[in-house]
């Protein structure tokens, strides 16, 4: 076990250095999750039949196919068949954000819908068109509901994260894969490998907290 | 017409083995999975103070820990300390363990939210601890539970397609296996995509149609979409 | 009285929710600086009125001018020119939640107005001190009572500079010590000249100051006229049974 350990410090910082590829396919997926979730919650709450319509099924799709499926039917069939190359790292941020802008316009869409229906009102009998009012006053107060909400989705994708070693994107798992496979390691390296997704859930969980309680709204609690 | 052909005879067969595969990891693991949940969280909530910490252990280290590298922890890790699984086993094993943690979570805030006069009302009639917490307290905090518990049912066929990574050859490793035996990736990962699809479907309207069914006046209940 | 048009003009106004027909043909006419005031029973469609003059419930049937001229609710344009014009208080206030008093009125005027900022924030902190709350503008809608959340919400409406006011019941979600805060402001805008329609079951502080009050009941106006006829000497039946109800209410809580 001893002899194991110091195998483990030897090769530490490579594994390591996986955080810095899971933390940009992490935060990119979030991002671009983001902005099309916000989108997407728009257009469910406030658009017409069709396009409520549409945005339901997109949900259902990304939210009813595995992950893994995704990323081997992105990568090896769609992607190839319009003969356009990415990397497994592009293709393993799009597909994350794909699937989480699926889960995120759920959420947003959940937030838009608790505020009371007096604030678009409000914002109308001061003479706001409805797109001002969606900008000015129902966004900010839906954002900022939606913060717990993000909080778990990242958890989520950090830890869907390692599926795209499947792809071959060296993350942490991929790298722990490695040099378990040199080592002979296996058990404890895949414990280290564990900790440090609990360690980067914990550390986000806490800077999510500090964002929450940043822009939080005096007084207001719901 | 020749591509219809082909799928059907020679695809379709071999991605059949492969759902019934995925159910035959998915069902057990469901039900393991959902024990272990209501243990650990009737634990974390009534246990003496050392079940609880252990049940706090376990679950922050299964929901912590990514599906992934559980799967490799049981598959490639046991061995290690002299431990040998199959890699039905061990993903029936992964599977069961992991989502376990997330339904504890549930039964445990459920559990929480039950109103402190049942407790104290079914004292008052001579029920003991024990008796009152599954003949009250569950009943009332299933109610309030299931829909997390049910959307762990779907997120688990859907990770059941891990279990490939660990050489289990289900659903999506057929199709894997498939794709890269006859070159046709888009066609085959779409049709495993669309089995997920109608399974995850099924699935959610079965659990909406359960829900319904055991609902009373008073426990609200959101819907699944 | 030198201009005799109606500043607002409410035709045959109709609404039903399936069934529920909540007002069957309403007219009624606003001149410049008059107070009318509507007065009846829960449910009898007042609410409803208000929120169909402001087209915030879209009506079945009828037409409403300003100043003479026939809004068409379905150009953008025209009605969000419209409901600047015609200021709107809820009885629940709805401010907005996520910003503090001064850019609850600071928000109209920047972005739809399009103002300058800074003009903007003049005028913003001119109406919190009409309504006495320039020393609580930087509080949170949750930060703030409910007599002050209607009192900046008077001062958001007042912001835009609005030729009408429509006010719908606005003490009634207050504690009764609140009242009178929001009564005192609703009286300096009466006699700033305010054009206003309020709808309320506070008889006594609405015959002060109605020029002319309608008992609507069941979605229609049963009986309009001078406060002194509609509240002590109604015609029908109806009206003075509710009105003697009501007062009864009144003198006995104050």
């Amino acid at each position: 076990m001893l002899q194991g350990f110091i195998v483990i410090s030897e090769n530490l910082p490579y594994i390591l250095g996986g955080i810095w590829v899971t933390l940009t396919v992490v935060v990119g997926a979030l991002i671009m999750g983001l902005s099309l979730g916000l989108v997407l919650s728009v257009a469910q709450v406030y658009g017409s039949r069709v396009v409520r319509r549409t945005v339901g099924v997109y949900v259902w799709f990304f939210r009813g196919i595995p992950l893994l499926v995704l990323l081997f039917l992105f990568y090896f069939g769609i992607l190839a068949n319009l003969q356009i190359e990415l990397s497994p790292f592009i293709v393993s941020i799009i597909v994350l954000g794909l699937i989480s802008s699926a889960y995120q316009s759920q959420i947003i869409r959940g937030a838009i819908l608790s505020l009371p229906e007096g604030q678009l009102k409000a914002a109308r009998s001061i003479g706001m068109s409805d797109s001002k009012a969606i900008v000015f006053v129902i966004l900010p107060q839906a954002i900022r509901l939606s913060i717990p909400g993000w909080t778990n989705e990242y958890t989520i994708i950090l830890k869907d994260s390692a599926v795209t070693y499947a792809l071959g994107v060296t993350e942490i798992l991929a790298r722990s894969r490695h040099v378990a496979e040199r080592t002979y390691q296996h058990f404890w390296i895949y414990i280290l490998a564990g900790c440090i997704f609990l360690l980067l859930t914990y550390v986000g969980t806490k800077l999510f907290q500090i964002l929450e309680e940043k822009v939080r709204t005096p007084g207001y609690t719901q | 017409m020749d591509e219809l052909l082909f799928l059907r005879q020679e695809v379709a067969p071999e991605l059949l083995a492969g759902v019934w595969m995925s159910i035959k990891l998915i069902v057990p693991s469901a039900i393991f999975g959902f024990f272990i949940g209501i243990v650990s969280g009737v634990f974390r909530v009534y246990g003496h103070p050392v079940l609880k910490r252990l049940a706090g252990l376990y679950v922050l280290f299964f929901r912590g820990f990514p599906l992934l590298v559980q799967l490799y922890l049981w598959y490639f890790g046991l061995p290690r300390i002299g431990i040998y699984l199959s890699p039905f086993a061990a993903a029936v094993i992964g599977f069961s363990l992991c989502s376990g943690a997330y339904h504890s979570e549930y039964i445990r805030g459920a559990l929480l939210s039950v109103k402190k006069g049942q407790l104290l009302a079914a004292y008052s009639l001579g029920f003991s601890k024990i008796r009152a917490v599954f003949s009250i307290l569950l009943p009332q905090a299933m109610r309030r539970a299931l829909p997390g518990n049910g959307n762990e049912f779907i997120y688990l066929i859907k990770y059941s397609s891990l279990a490939y990574m660990v050489t289990c050859i289900e659903l999506t490793g057929k199709g894997s296996i498939l794709a890269n035996f006859y070159f046709k990736y888009l066609e085959i990962f779409a049709i495993v995509g669309a089995i997920y699809l109608v399974m995850v479907s099924i699935a959610t309207w079965g659990l909406n149609y359960l829900e319904d069914r055991i609902a009373i006046p008073g426990f609200g209940r959101p819907k699944y979409n | 009285m030198a201009d005799q048009t109606p500043v607002l003009r409410i035709q045959n106004i109709k609404k039903s929710y399936g069934d529920n027909k909540v007002l069957k043909g309403v007219s009624l006419e606003l001149n410049r600086g008059g107070i009318k005031v509507v007065i009846g029973p829960s449910g009898g469609g007042k609410s409803t009125l208000l929120h169909c003059i402001n087209f915030l419930v879209g009506l079945d049937e009828g037409r409403i001018y300003l100043n003479g001229k026939e809004i068409i609710h379905n150009r953008k344009r025209e009605l969000t020119a419209y409901r600047q014009k015609v200021g709107m208080i809820f009885q629940d206030f709805n401010l907005f939640d996520h910003l503090n008093a001064l850019h609850n009125v600071l928000i109209g005027p920047v972005r739809v107005k399009k103002l300058p900022k800074s003009e903007a924030r003049e005028r913003a902190v001119a109406e919190l001190e009409r309504v006495g709350l320039r020393d609580h503008m930087t509080k949170y809608p949750a930060e703030l009572s409910g007599g002050q959340k209607q009192r900046v919400s008077i001062a958001r409406a007042l912001a835009m500079d609005p030729e009408v006011m429509l006010l719908d019941e606005p003490t009634s979600a207050l504690d009764p010590e609140l009242i009178g805060e929001v009564h005192e402001v609703i009286r300096d805008l009466a006699s700033g000249g305010m054009t206003m329609l309020l709808v309320t079951h506070e008889v006594g502080f609405a015959s002060s100051l109605a020029d002319e009050i309608f008992f609507m009941e069941d979605g229609k106006i049963v009986e309009q006229g001078p406060p002194q006829k509609i509240l002590f000497n109604a015609e029908c039946d109806r009206t003075r049974e509710f009105c003697a109800k009501i007062g009864r209410l009144h003198n006995n809580s104050s």
